[in-house]
């Protein structure tokens, strides 16, 4: 692994069913991810992926298929900038940006390729 | 009143969570995971962990809701930001961790409420187990539609 390399596309579609066994492992039962209709009443177009369940799948793409296998994470920080819904095809990318003995930084983001991300952060990871 | 600005920073009561197998277990399983190491206690215990181990984000299912001079409306808060700090010893099945939560600061643009709370999970009797910082947004809409 060197600075500036850079991991994946890792390309995914976030299902519906997704969804509700997120909101039933997280406990987060806001309507907003499963009842198109309370969606829209706040002004959404439909319902929504949790923010928290973007933020896991990145870091699963990420340890899983990026970096080597007993990396753990110490840091990991992100904005949630746009909205993902179900449905929506999806690329998830990293980025060394700086590089020791034992850890790497690194920028992360989620979202339709060629499109503004919808969710971009940092990580740092404690490598094995 | 969404905040009690005077209470800004005041710690919410701390709360014990007993982490159980299977919600470590249905957690890795709505995002797919794959690593045994959360399903798996044997090949947990390989790998040198006490028992199944939590994914990093699953300590948001830990976080304080009830926090001191915070009144969230109850639905429509957008979540804007999240940052995790982990110390080196995870998260595992049977550990007890005692979590506490409180307003960081909080900044109001046009009606818009941008609320940073700031949470700490430790083990207990062994130290940190992570820090966590949200970033919450609280539109005019959502506040007033919560009064109706």
């Amino acid at each position: 692994m060197q600075v500036g390399d850079e991991m994946g596309p890792f390309h995914l579609t976030v299902t519906r069913e997704q969804l509700v066994r997120y909101a039933g492992a997280s406990d987060d039962y806001n309507p907003i991810h499963y009842d198109d209709e309370a969606a829209r009443a706040f002004g959404l177009p439909g319902v929504i992926v949790h923010g928290m369940l973007n933020m896991g799948l990145i870091a699963r793409l990420v340890l899983e298929a990026g970096l080597p296998p007993g990396s753990r994470l110490a840091r990991y920080q992100v904005r949630f900038r746009s909205m993902v819904q179900p449905g929506q095809r999806l690329a998830i990318t990293a980025r060394v940006q700086a590089l020791d003995e034992s850890r790497a930084t690194l920028n992360v983001s989620l979202g339709i390729p060629g499109e503004k991300p919808s969710v971009q952060g940092k990580m740092v990871v404690q490598l094995p | 009143m969404l905040i009690e600005h005077e209470r800004l920073g005041t710690r919410s009561i701390p709360v014990i969570h007993e982490v159980e197998r299977g919600a470590i277990r249905r957690y890795a399983l709505a995002l797919g995971l794959t690593n045994a190491i959360h399903y798996d206690v044997e090949k947990a215990r390989v790998e040198g962990y006490r028992d199944v181990v939590a994914p990093p984000t699953f300590v948001v299912t830990l976080l304080p809701w009830n926090i001191p001079g915070l009144h969230l409306p109850p639905a429509g808060v957008l979540h804007g930001e999240q940052a995790f700090d982990w110390s080196q010893d995870s998260i595992c099945a049977g550990d007890r961790i005692e979590v506490t939560g409180w307003v960081a600061d909080v900044k109001t643009r046009g009606g818009m409420h941008i609320i940073g709370i700031e949470s700490e999970g430790q083990h207990v009797d062994r130290g940190l187990a992570f820090h966590a910082r949200a970033v919450l947004i609280v539109t005019e809409e959502v506040e007033h539609a919560s009064r109706r």
